[in-house]
């Protein structure tokens, strides 16, 4: 006899849902690199559970248009899992940047000069080569400006032109680790740090965290904390806040800037297609938040043209708040990510962003994954495109276009190849495209005619590789 | 593994986890049939290898041989752990994975010979799941206590190979481990699949005949093993509370779901019901077929 009714009774519902966590908790290694797995013929695959380990070896290439900041990053990643939940993470980064970066100044219809310190006449600090165009002047002592007779860097910005300093050079080279595992009845705990060290700065990480999985699986609860000791250490020193651009060898040399904070998320498998996770982030900054070789110009009140640069200044201390909401959605075969983020922080920035990718396997060995993003930010209250020479100087003004509205979209696709069980090539590519007001309605004078907005365009290329081994 | 060509599909068959396997696909292509059939058949292996209670090296095995420190085990094994448990306690302890020691005492050879009582009576110290210390990622059994997941395992392979073919194919694809089977969804043309249900008495005659689009069935019941006892017959699902085989159930309880193990766990708990297996499907609204 056939027994017909539809209406799911409390034991059929629970039943369903912990078939639905067993088998979501299975997914991990899984499925994902299957079809290339059982070609090989080899038949001691990972499962889950089975103690393996994973190379990631990658290159990034980012590129901004028209002479702009170029980077050159290879990245190595290795993680270590052991058969019961532990696990063993090490990365490393080198990158190698070089290009123009805006230096905050606005454009004028005259060429511009910029000086910086070079290096103060028969000091022993380390010459680098003026680069980028520009030349080396001998500065005579200038009451109030310079106290004794220095070596500057000069670089002239054409008429009509965003002030960029092409002299900006660095390598940077990172390093962090990672552990975890379950402990007792908790299901992982771990910790970690960091260390990422260029010619003008240094940053020190840790975190720790702590997983709890419920409800057989169906529910995660995370909780990490993060602390971070940045030190700046700019060529030519720390320039005070709101004081003109010069050549001066400046002092202190370094400032240092702390962060705390912590995440809490929330993970939990709704059906067996749709995985939904919810984080809340908050961050507590304090220290040396300013751009040491950033200015913003001041401009006369009538034609304003720029008379003059002052070095940022921005507050010391900052704290920000995010809520993300991530989801997966597996319609089989294709698997979409779909994410939104709102954060807003004591400098009076909000933003938004939406996020999509979708996977799709192309065959057995290919899939292919396009993604959009869609950013959108307010401004910091003290940004300032310029600041007008009649008016008196405000406590905090920085012309960082990365500190005022605008909107970003970046369009992206990867494709990977499951060369076999083991492993896999991936080539990502990405272009970002920032939009700000050009033209903002407080401009007057020739800043009328100039394009004041400094954000810019970027492409992204990443080539891959993944290896799992015993 | 043999591979052969019936109407549209290629079916290739294997032997694994004690019982006839059989993967079908919707497909001219016969290379791609037999790769899924290396497929379905080393993911099948890995499972029997990991979860047989029968040998030494399996995690079961290894988890039964364990001391008074118990085991660790690994986050796969947890996962089936932490499924038993909820399992348990959703059948107010009618499932249990610790049962299976009773087998000691029951043998469902289908002849007469009942168990004596003191034997039973024996071994039911060794039974209950409340027994077991479970903590992440360490499982401790009392001295003598045995876990089985012979309950679980096959359609929980049938569940985790069908996953595997579809990352692997986009084609209908249908497996089937001794009679518990899951449907990758509709065959082309949104043409279901046919589904015939064994009879319980004439082994191999088609009791029914079941259309199935998408989802799994699974079949709990004791068609072949059994023992009769002055005319009473006692099926081999036994009850972990007495220690005695469930009193009347229904022979054979199929029940479709969208998962394999879902469907499963279903009809097993259906037939841990006895008489009240019916009333418990119509309730929980299973779509189920009872044979009594």
């Amino acid at each position: 006899m056939q027994l017909k009714t539809r209406r799911r009774g409390r034991v059929r519902k629970r039943i369903a849902k912990l078939s639905a966590g067993l088998l979501a908790a299975s997914l991990a290694g899984q499925s994902r690199d299957a079809a290339a797995q059982y070609d090989t013929g080899s038949n001691d695959n990972f499962g889950p559970g089975i103690a393996y380990s994973q190379l990631d070896a990658a290159l990034l290439i980012y590129q901004e248009p028209g002479g702009r900041v170029s980077a050159t990053e290879p990245t190595l990643d290795l993680s270590v899992h052991g058969a019961d939940g532990r696990e063993l993470s090490l990365g490393f980064v080198a990158d190698a940047v070089s290009g123009a970066t805006p230096n905050g100044a606005v454009p004028s219809t005259l060429p511009q000069n910029f000086v910086t310190p070079l290096k103060a006449v028969g000091s022993t600090a380390t010459l680098t080569s003026a680069s980028g165009g520009s030349t080396i002047i001998h500065l005579p002592p200038t009451p109030g400006q310079l106290a004794q007779a220095a070596l500057g860097r000069q670089y002239t910005v054409a008429a009509d032109t965003l002030p960029v300093d092409k002299g900006f050079r660095d390598h940077r080279g990172a390093f962090n680790f990672g552990w975890a595992q379950p402990l007792g009845e908790i299901t992982e705990v771990g910790f970690g740090g960091g260390y990422s060290r260029e010619t003008d700065y240094q940053a020190i990480t840790s975190n720790a965290h702590i997983t709890q999985n419920l409800n057989s699986n169906n529910t995660t609860f995370s909780l990490s904390l993060n602390g971070e000791l940045d030190s700046s250490f700019p060529f030519g020193g720390i320039p005070t806040p709101l004081t003109v651009m010069n050549a001066q060898w400046k002092s202190p040399t370094s400032r240092d800037k702390t962060q705390l904070g912590f995440v809490a998320g929330w993970t939990e498998v709704m059906t067996r297609w749709w995985l939904t996770q919810l984080n809340y982030a908050f961050d507590a900054q304090s220290g040396y938040q300013n751009d040491p070789y950033r200015v913003i110009s001041v401009v006369d009140p009538a034609s304003g043209q720029p008379n003059s640069s002052l070095y940022e200044s921005r507050p010391e201390k900052r704290q920000s708040q995010s809520l993300f909401w991530d989801n997966k959605i597996d319609l089989d075969p294709a698997v979409t990510e779909l994410s939104f983020r709102y954060y807003t922080d004591s400098w009076g920035i909000r933003s938004k962003t939406a996020e999509i990718s979708e996977n799709v396997p192309l065959g057995q060995s290919f899939y292919l994954e396009p993604s959009g993003r869609w950013y959108q930010q307010s401004a910091a209250n003290f940004f300032h495109y310029f600041l007008v020479g009649s008016q008196p100087l405000p406590q905090y003004a920085s012309s960082d276009f990365r500190l005022g509205a605008f909107t970003g979209i970046t369009y992206g696709a990867k494709i990977g190849y499951h060369i076999n069980g083991r492993s896999e090539f991936y080539l990502k590519g990405e272009y970002y495209t920032q939009m700000g007001n050009r033209h903002p309605a407080d401009a007057f004078g020739q800043l009328k005619q100039q394009d004041l907005f400094a954000g810019t365009n970027a492409a992204v290329i990443f080539a891959g590789y993944t290896w799992d081994f015993h | 593994m043999r591979v052969a060509r019936t109407g549209e599909d290629y079916r290739v068959s294997f032997a694994a986890m004690a019982t006839p396997c059989e993967i079908c696909v919707q497909t001219e292509d016969r290379a791609l049939a037999g790769q899924l059939g290396r497929a379905a058949q080393q993911e099948a292996l890995r499972i029997e290898h990991k979860f047989s209670r029968y040998r030494g090296d399996s995690v079961v095995g290894r988890i039964n041989a364990s001391g008074k420190d118990g085991l660790l085990v690994d986050a796969e094994t947890g996962a089936l752990l932490d499924f038993a448990e909820e399992c348990h306690k959703a059948s107010d302890g009618l499932f249990d994975v610790t049962s299976g020691v009773l087998r000691r005492a029951w043998q469902f050879d289908g002849s007469d010979r009942l168990p004596d009582r003191a034997r039973i009576a024996a071994l039911m110290p060794l039974v209950g799941w409340s027994k077991v210390r479970w903590r992440r990622p360490r499982l401790r059994l009392l001295p003598g206590m045995e876990i089985d997941f012979g309950g679980l395992a096959k359609e929980y392979a049938v569940d985790l190979v069908l996953r595997l073919l579809t990352s692997i194919t986009g084609e209908p694809v249908l497996v089937n481990f001794g009679g518990d089977l899951r449907v990758s969804g509709p065959r082309k043309g949104n043409a279901p699949w046919h589904v015939a249900i064994e009879s319980v008495d004439k082994a191999g005659t088609a009791a029914g005949m079941i259309q199935l689009l998408s989802g799994a069935l699974a079949t709990s019941g004791d068609a072949r093993r059994f023992l009769m006892h002055g005319g009473v017959r006692y099926g081999h699902i036994l009850d972990p509370r007495t220690g005695w085989p469930v009193e009347d159930p229904p022979r054979s309880v199929t029940v479709a779901a969208e998962t394999c193990v879902e469907a499963g766990m279903t009809a097993t708990l259906a037939i841990l019901r006895g008489p009240g297996a019916e009333i418990f499907l119509k309730e929980e609204g299973a779509r189920a077929w009872c044979i009594r």
